[in-house]
C-alpha cells in the first residue's frame, strides 16, 4: 500500500510519472466491472443490484460460517462478564478486553441478524444491509484499530473525561478508515480475516499500551473526581445497550468533541488572540493585493448568504414580439425532448421574468436552479435554488428543491449547509418522524462533523424505519448517499445510490450522482460506464459530460479530457447562453498538464470564436 | 519555480509542489474563488522521523488561500499569519492528498495534530485534491 501511494501521487498532479498513471489502471479492481459494467448492454446495468446481491450472498455465507466457527462462545459471554469486571482490582485492563469482547459480539449479533435478512429478503433487503456490510468492514479495521487507537487517546487526555474513553470506542467504527472499499467479494474476505488476525493478535500488547495511557491521563486529567462513579455507569450501559449502542454512544461522543472543539479554541491565549484578530483585521485592509472578494458569509441557521440571482442580459426570448405562449411550457417541452440546457434556462429566466413562475410562485425558480446545474453553473444555480426553496417553503410545499439545493452546497464544500437543508428536506417530507429538539438546535450551532453524524443518524432511522415496513425510499437513499458522499465515505454513497437506481433506472441525475460517487472514490474506470449511461438517457447533460472529464484527468487520459471539456464548452456555445467558468478552469487543468500552457492562456472563455484555436491544434470536438 | 517548494526524502514535497503549480496556473477568476471558499492560511508541517538527522526529520510549507493564493516553503512570510498548523506523518500527508484518508478520520485516529482554528483544517482535504466529480 505503501508502494502504491509512492508511486500513484494525488489528483491533482502533473503527470511527471507516467508510471503512475499505468499501475492506476491494473491496480483498479474490475471484479465488479466485469460483474456490471463491462460493455455497453444496458440492460446489464439495469440488472445490477440483483447480480451483485448474488455474489455478494455467497461471499457472506462463507464469512459467516468463518465467524460463527471462530467464536462459539458469542453472545453469551458478555453477560456474565461484565458482573466479574466490575469486581475486579484492575478493571481497566479487564475493560479494555471486554470491551473489545463486546465490539465482536456486537458485530457477531448484527452479523447473524443481517445475513438472515440477506437469505429471506434478497434484493429488498440490500439496500440497508449493504451499508451496514460496509460499516461492519470498518468494524473489522475499527477493531485492528483500537489497540493503536489507545495511545492516541493521549492527545484528547487533558480534555476528555475517562469514561469517554469508552464512548469514542464503539463510535469508532463509523470512523475507521475503509479498507478495501474496492470489489465486494474477494478482497473483503482478505482483510476480513487479516484484520481478525491482527486484532486477536494485539490485545495484549493493547492492554498494557491502555494501562500507561490511564496513568497519563491521571496525571494530567481535569476531571479525575468524576471517572469512578461513570466508569461504573458506563459499564451498566455496556451491559444492557447491546442491540445498538454506537446511537447513544455517538450522542455522547458528539458532545465531548464539541467540548473538545470549544476548548481547544478556549485554551488559546485571549489577549494573544485578539493580537491576532487584530493584525488579520489590518493586514487584509493594508494589502493591496487582495483580491477584493470578501468570504463566504453565512446565516445563523448555517445557510449561505448569496448575491441574488443575475438575469442574462440578452435574453431573446424576453423580446414582447416573441411567441405568445408561455415560456415556461416551452422550457419544459424543450426539457422533456432532451434539448439544449442553455436554451431551456434562458426561456426559464423569461419566464420567471415575465411573471410566470409556475405551481406555488416556485416551480420556475426550482427548475430554473436544476437546469443551471446541470448546466454547469453552479453558482447561478445554487441562487436560483435559495430563492426557488425559499418560495416553496412559504408555500408549504414538502421539500420541494431542498435535496437539489443540498447536493449543490455539498459540490461547493458547504458542508454544514447541505447538511441543514438535508434536515429540512427530511422535516418536511416526513413532518411525522420524531426529531428531538436537541439535534433540531445543534443542526444549526454544530460543527459539520457534529452535524454530520446527526443527521446521517436520521436518515438511517427513517431508512430502517421504512425498510422494516418493507418500504425503500428512493429518495431517502438519495439524502443518505448525499450525507455519505459530503462526509468523503464515497463508497457507501455508492451503495445507496446505486439501491435509489434500482427504484429509478430512467434518472439520469441519479446516474450522475452514482457516477460522481465512483469517481470520487477513485474508480475512474467505473465511473465511465455509469455516465456514459447518464449520457445515453440525456446527451445534453453538460455536467455528465464534464464529469467524464474529469474522470479522463484521473486516468491521466489529459488530451480526451481536454476533448470532452471542449464538446462541453462547444454545446454550450451553440446556444445563445454563457459558457461555464468551471468548464474553462478545467480546461485549463488539462491543457498545464498536457505542458501546453500556451494553450491554457488561450482557454479564458472570451469571445465565441476560441473554440476553433483548439480545433486547429488538433482536439477532436 | 514550484521545484523550490521540494524537500529531498519527502514524499510530501511532491504532492505539495505539483500543488504550488496548480496554484500558479489558476486564472485570477480561480484563485478568487478558491481564496473565497478557503479563507485561510494553512502552516503544514510534516515530519519523518525515521529521517538521518533532526534537520531532515522535519518540514513546513505555507499554503496561502486567504490572500496571495500561493505555496511557500517554510513558515508563513512577515505580514500573513498562519489561521492553522497542522502537523502530520509523510504517510498520512500522502493518503489526505489521495483521498485515502480524509481529514476527519485523520484527526480522529490521531494521525493530524492541530493547533489554532480546528475546523480549517477539516477543509485541507478538499484543497489538497485536484478536480473532483460534481454531484
Amino acid at each position: 500500500m505503501s508502494f502504491q501511494s509512492l508511486i500513484s501521487g494525488s489528483e491533482c498532479a502533473a503527470p511527471a510519472n507516467p508510471l503512475s498513471q499505468v499501475l492506476k489502471h491494473t491496480e483498479s479492481d474490475r471484479s465488479i466491472q466485469q460483474d456490471r459494467f463491462s460493455g455497453p448492454s444496458s440492460s446489464r446495468l439495469h440488472r445490477l443490484p440483483g447480480t451483485s446481491s448474488t455474489v455478494a450472498t455467497d461471499n457472506d455465507l462463507a464469512l459467516a460460517r468463518q465467524f460463527f466457527e471462530a467464536s462459539p462462545s458469542g453472545p453469551a459471554f458478555v453477560p456474565s462478564a461484565v458482573p466479574e469486571l466490575l469486581s475486579h482490582p484492575h478493571y481497566k485492563d479487564a475493560w479494555t478486553a471486554e470491551q473489545q469482547q463486546q465490539m465482536r459480539t456486537f458485530e457477531l449479533n448484527k452479523s447473524q441478524s443481517q445475513w438472515a435478512a440477506e437469505f429471506d429478503g434478497g434484493a429488498s433487503s440490500r439496500p440497508i444491509s449493504l451499508p451496514q456490510q460496509a460499516q461492519m468492514q470498518q468494524n473489522n479495521s475499527a477493531m485492528q484499530q483500537m489497540p493503536s487507537y489507545m495511545p492516541q487517546a493521549g492527545l484528547y487526555g487533558n480534555y476528555m473525561p475517562r469514561n469517554n474513553l469508552y464512548s469514542m470506542g464503539p463510535s469508532m467504527q463509523n470512523y475507521a478508515p475503509m479498507i478495501a472499499d474496492k470489489g465486494k467479494g474477494k478482497s473483503r474476505e482478505a482483510d476480513f480475516e487479516a484484520a481478525f488476525a491482527q486484532a486477536t493478535a494485539s490485545l495484549t500488547s493493547g492492554i498494557v499500551e491502555v494501562t500507561d495511557i490511564e496513568e497519563a491521563l491521571e496525571a494530567t486529567t481535569l476531571h479525575n473526581h468524576t471517572t469512578e462513579s461513570d466508569s461504573t455507569s458506563v459499564l451498566d450501559h455496556v451491559q444492557k445497550a447491546e442491540a445498538n449502542p454506537p446511537a447513544d454512544d455517538l450522542e455522547k461522543w458528539a458532545t465531548e468533541f464539541q467540548q473538545l472543539m470549544e476548548a481547544q479554541r478556549d485554551e488559546l491565549d485571549y489577549g494573544k488572540a485578539m493580537q491576532e484578530a487584530w493584525e488579520n483585521g489590518l493586514g487584509s485592509v493594508a494589502d493591496s493585493t487582495t483580491s477584493g472578494e470578501l468570504p463566504m458569509k453565512f446565516d445563523d441557521v448555517g445557510l449561505p448568504i448569496l448575491q441574488p440571482y443575475v438575469f442574462s442580459t440578452d435574453n431573446k426570448y424576453l423580446d414582447p414580439s416573441a411567441s405568445v405562449s408561455s415560456p415556461l411550457a416551452d422550457a419544459k417541452a424543450l426539457l422533456d425532448q432532451n434539448g439544449s440546457l442553455s436554451e431551456a434556462s434562458l426561456l426559464l429566466e423569461a419566464a420567471i421574468q415575465k411573471g410566470d413562475l409556475g405551481e406555488g410562485g416556485y416551480e420556475a425558480w426550482i427548475l430554473l436552479g436544476e437546469t443551471k446545474n446541470m448546466d454547469e453553473h453552479e453558482d447561478a444555480g445554487m441562487r436560483a435554488l435559495v430563492e426557488g426553496v425559499k418560495r416553496a417553503e412559504a408555500a408549504g410545499a414538502s421539500g420541494a428543491g431542498m435535496m437539489s439545493l443540498a447536493i449543490s452546497f455539498t459540490n461547493e464544500a458547504m458542508d454544514r449547509a447541505s447538511h441543514v437543508m438535508l434536515l429540512r428536506w427530511l422535516r418536511a417530507r416526513f413532518p411525522d418522524f420524531a426529531v428531538s429538539e436537541e439535534t433540531a438546535n445543534a443542526i444549526s450551532s454544530n460543527s459539520s462533523w457534529d452535524t454530520h453524524i446527526k443527521v446521517t443518524d436520521l436518515f438511517l432511522n427513517l431508512a430502517r424505519q421504512q425498510h422494516s415496513q418493507g418500504i425503500v425510499d428512493p429518495d431517502v437513499q438519495i439524502g443518505l448517499g448525499v450525507l455519505y458522499y459530503t462526509n468523503g465515505e464515497y463508497a457507501l454513497a455508492k451503495d445507496c445510490f446505486e439501491s435509489a437506481l434500482s427504484q429509478r433506472p430512467r434518472d439520469y441525475l441519479l446516474w450522475n450522482r452514482l457516477g460522481s460517487a465512483l469517481s470520487n472514490g477513485n474508480k475512474p474506470e467505473e465511473a465511465l460506464g455509469v455516465y456514459r449511461e447518464a449520457l445515453q438517457l440525456r446527451p445534453t447533460y453538460t455536467r455528465a459530460i464534464y464529469n467524464v472529464g474529469v474522470a479522463c484527468l484521473n486516468i491521466g487520459a489529459h488530451k480526451e479530457a481536454a476533448e470532452h471539456f471542449l464538446s462541453a464548452l462547444a454545446l454550450q456555445e451553440q446556444s445563445s447562453g454563457e459558457t461555464s467558468d468551471q468548464l474553462w478552469f478545467t480546461l485549463r487543468r488539462a491543457l498545464v498538464s498536457m505542458n501546453r500552457s500556451d494553450l491554457a492562456e488561450q482557454a479564458q472563455g472570451g469571445p465565441k470564436s476560441t473554440l476553433d484555436v483548439f480545433r486547429r491544434e488538433g482536439f477532436d470536438f | 519555480m514550484a521545484d523550490d517548494l521540494k524537500v529531498a526524502g519527502f514524499k510530501s514535497s511532491e504532492l505539495i509542489a505539483s500543488l504550488g503549480s496548480a496554484f500558479e496556473s489558476y486564472s485570477p477568476a480561480e484563485k478568487t474563488s478558491q481564496i473565497k471558499k478557503t479563507n485561510g492560511v494553512f502552516e503544514i508541517v510534516v515530519k519523518k522521523p525515521q529521517g538521518p538527522s533532526p534537520a531532515a526529520q522535519e518540514a513546513t510549507w505555507t499554503i496561502d488561500l486567504k490572500k496571495a493564493g500561493t505555496v511557500i516553503k517554510g513558515k508563513a512570510p512577515p505580514g500573513t499569519k498562519a489561521d492553522v498548523t497542522i502537523t502530520m506523518d509523510d504517510e498520512t500527508f500522502v493518503d489526505l492528498a489521495s483521498g485515502k484518508l480524509n481529514g476527519q478520520k485523520a484527526f480522529m485516529t490521531g494521525k493530524l495534530k492541530t493547533k489554532g482554528n480546528i475546523m480549517l483544517a477539516t477543509k485541507l482535504d478538499g484543497v489538497l485534491k485536484g478536480t473532483k466529480a460534481k454531484l
